[in-house]
């Protein structure tokens, strides 16, 4: 096992590798940009090194000063926790040379499967289900047209280079295809300065519903369930549960399996998680492959009883998964609502000093965070301040313990989005598990007018 | 304590001030009265290095004391906080702080043999190197951005330095 591990990250998440390190009775090294100075990842860790200015770029992005800090502490090996270095493969690279390790898996498979074409072709290779579509690049809008015709409308054609939803179009139909095709090339070439575009099914209100696996370095490979996230809002989730409402034991078997191969084929190590969409009929498909722990990890937690972080650093240090695939158990219902720094109608960011913190507690209410009262809020950095995780035996039972911890969590000084959360989980949609990725669109900005509560 | 409330601040009144410090632009704002003190600090913004402690809960690692032979040649690399838009960080006294730009290992010297840099009380010129820090195996040149004298030395060699750290003061000529 380590002596000495390094906190390559900020925030909760530092903080929760932290707390993992002193139960398994590991030292630790918090690294930090001058802005966080006073942070508490900074003043939990046996030890603290500021590695930059503000700009993460300079500080948490900044490859040699992490490794910098490593080799002056005298660290061995390095938690990524997740965002920042945790899916770069340079890192890893530049880890295993310096003789550091990296608590992940290695660089060749965060390459694989940050590269979003070569996953889609290891997936199809390995029998994994993804969206059908192009499979590479569409000529042109003809070409379009007898592919859509072969996958059935509606189908969306994206920018090769996209994201955010640029150059992003859906046809529903053939004769709304020349106007949508030329029009995604134009925004393409505009915003990413290629004009290549390929094509893929689209499909209307899925799911988002992703499989935790974990493998070893000794051939162990299992999941542990799933969680469904499909409370979004610009791809940034805002709600998570396990278990999910949509599946039911044969649908939960089959995409366990999916995922359990998905993660074979790249011979997988450490704790992943293999993202799907689901659809109303019940298809569901690939989409990625996060290599890293996820921010939403604490519901698995919660319902299997499994630490993944504590997992994580022994699988990492050689050793197997503690626990075998029949050891794992849901026992009832976890959600988990981000607390952001933001507006909750307009969602614009609201950093600043913290006056009053108050989190909420009792019985089936864990709350993982990095914010105190009196503590400031960088405008550098992501907005997320808190998670609240909520369990009961029932899911009935997990939203009422929700609903009354954020009626029970103060935050002043800053705004959050904690009333917005709470109408999340007051909605009958919510309560009923009629959620799709489409569900924070009854919420977009500027608000509807509120009814009077 | 008799007389205590007459040097004390009403909490209404530090609240006040913090409000006060939050909507301008100051970075500290000091209160001085008979027998009472108050200092009150929020965050610098962007782009201004602070003042902050090396904090280890435990000794630090033996490191290499001696540089090992140059495996890459030296970059000079400017020092962090001794440019001129950095005035502000001229301490009280008028001297000048002159700050490691990364995280790494301070070397006073060129190699092992060699004599130092600079000394306390020594001359140095603008663009002169003063120290090297290594980081990644790299050896970086600290060259100091002012003409000035060494007045103090505050890191070690062989010593781990963090970014912002303060290495050296200069007094300038």
């Amino acid at each position: 096992m380590f002596r000495k591990i390094l906190i390559a990250n900020r925030g909760e998440i530092a903080l929760r590798v932290i707390w993992a390190c002193k139960e398994l009775g590991i030292k630790t090294v918090a690294v930090h940009s001058t802005a966080d100075a006073d942070s508490l990842h900074v003043n939990f860790a046996d030890e603290a090194v500021c590695i930059g200015p503000p700009a993460s770029r300079d500080s948490y992005l900044n490859v040699s000063a992490v490794i910098a800090a490593a080799e002056i502490t005298g660290a061995e090996a390095i938690h990524p926790g997740y965002g920042f270095l945790s899916e770069n493969a340079h890192f890893a690279e530049v880890c295993r040379e310096c003789r550091l390790t990296f608590i992940g898996p290695g660089p060749d498979v965060i390459r694989k499967m940050g590269d979003k074409a070569a996953a889609r072709d290891a997936m199809k290779a390995a029998g994994v289900p993804v969206i059908p579509g192009s499979d590479g690049l569409v000529r042109d809008a003809e070409h379009a047209l007898a592919l859509a015709a072969e996958i059935g409308y509606p189908v969306l054609i994206k920018a090769s280079a996209g994201g955010g939803g640029r150059g992003m179009r859906v046809v529903r139909s053939a004769d709304e295809m020349s106007r949508h095709f030329e029009g995604a090339q134009n925004e393409s070439a505009g915003a990413f300065g290629v004009a290549d575009v390929y094509l893929e099914k689209y499909l209307e209100h899925p799911r988002h519903v992703e499989f935790q696996v974990l493998g070893d370095t000794h051939g162990n490979l299992l999941h542990l369930f799933e969680r469904e996230c499909s409370i979004q809002r610009r791809h940034q989730k805002l709600v998570e549960e396990s278990p999910s409402t949509a599946l039911d034991d044969a649908l939960r078997a089959s995409m366990a399996e999916a995922a359990l191969r998905a993660a074979r084929s790249a011979d997988y190590v450490n704790a992943g998680t293999v993202e799907f969409l689901l659809d109303a009929e019940r298809n569901f498909y690939f989409i990625e492959m996060n290599t890293r722990i996820q921010v939403e990890h604490p519901v698995t937690e919660v319902v299997t009883g499994i630490d993944l972080i504590k997992e994580q650093i022994r699988i990492a240090a050689g050793e197997p998964i503690s626990f075998t695939q029949d050891d794992v158990r849901i026992n009832g219902h976890a959600i988990e609502c981000r607390v952001n720094a933001e507006d909750p109608e307009t969602f614009a960011p609201s950093p600043g000093r913290i006056r009053t913190f108050h989190p909420p507690g009792g019985p089936g209410v864990r709350v993982d965070t990095h914010c105190h009262s009196e503590a400031f809020v960088p405008p550098y950095y992501d907005s997320m301040i808190a998670k609240v995780i909520a369990r009961g035996n029932t899911r009935g039972e997990a939203i009422l313990r929700m609903r009354r911890a954020l009626e029970s969590f103060v935050i002043e000084g800053i705004r959050s989005n904690i009333s917005l959360q709470q109408r999340i989980v007051s909605e009958e949609d919510f309560v009923r598990g009629r959620i799709h990725t489409g569900f924070m669109e009854r919420f977009a900005p500027p608000p509807k007018k509120r009814a009077a509560d | 304590m008799p007389g205590a409330a007459e040097v004390t601040l009403e909490s209404k009144e530090i609240h006040e001030l913090i409000e006060i410090l939050s909507r301008s632009s100051l970075t500290t704002l000091e209160i001085e009265r008979e027998g009472f003190r108050l200092r009150l600090e929020k965050s610098p913004p962007e782009g201004h290095v602070p003042t902050y402690v090396v904090r280890t809960a435990e000794a630090m690692p033996p490191t290499v004391t001696a540089i090992p032979p140059a495996m890459v040649a030296p970059v000079p690399v400017p020092a962090t906080a001794a440019s001129a838009e950095d005035a502000a960080l001229a301490v009280d006294d008028g001297l000048i702080e002159l700050r490691s730009p990364f995280v790494g290992t301070f070397y006073r010297a060129p190699s092992p043999d060699s004599p130092p840099f600079v000394e306390i009380g020594g001359k140095v010129r603008k663009g002169q190197v003063v120290c090297i820090v290594e980081a990644m195996k790299l050896m970086n040149e600290i060259e100091a951005e002012i003409e000035g004298e060494v007045v103090d030395i505050l890191a070690k060699n062989g010593q781990p330095v963090e970014y912002g750290e303060i290495l050296f003061r200069l007094r300038p000529l």
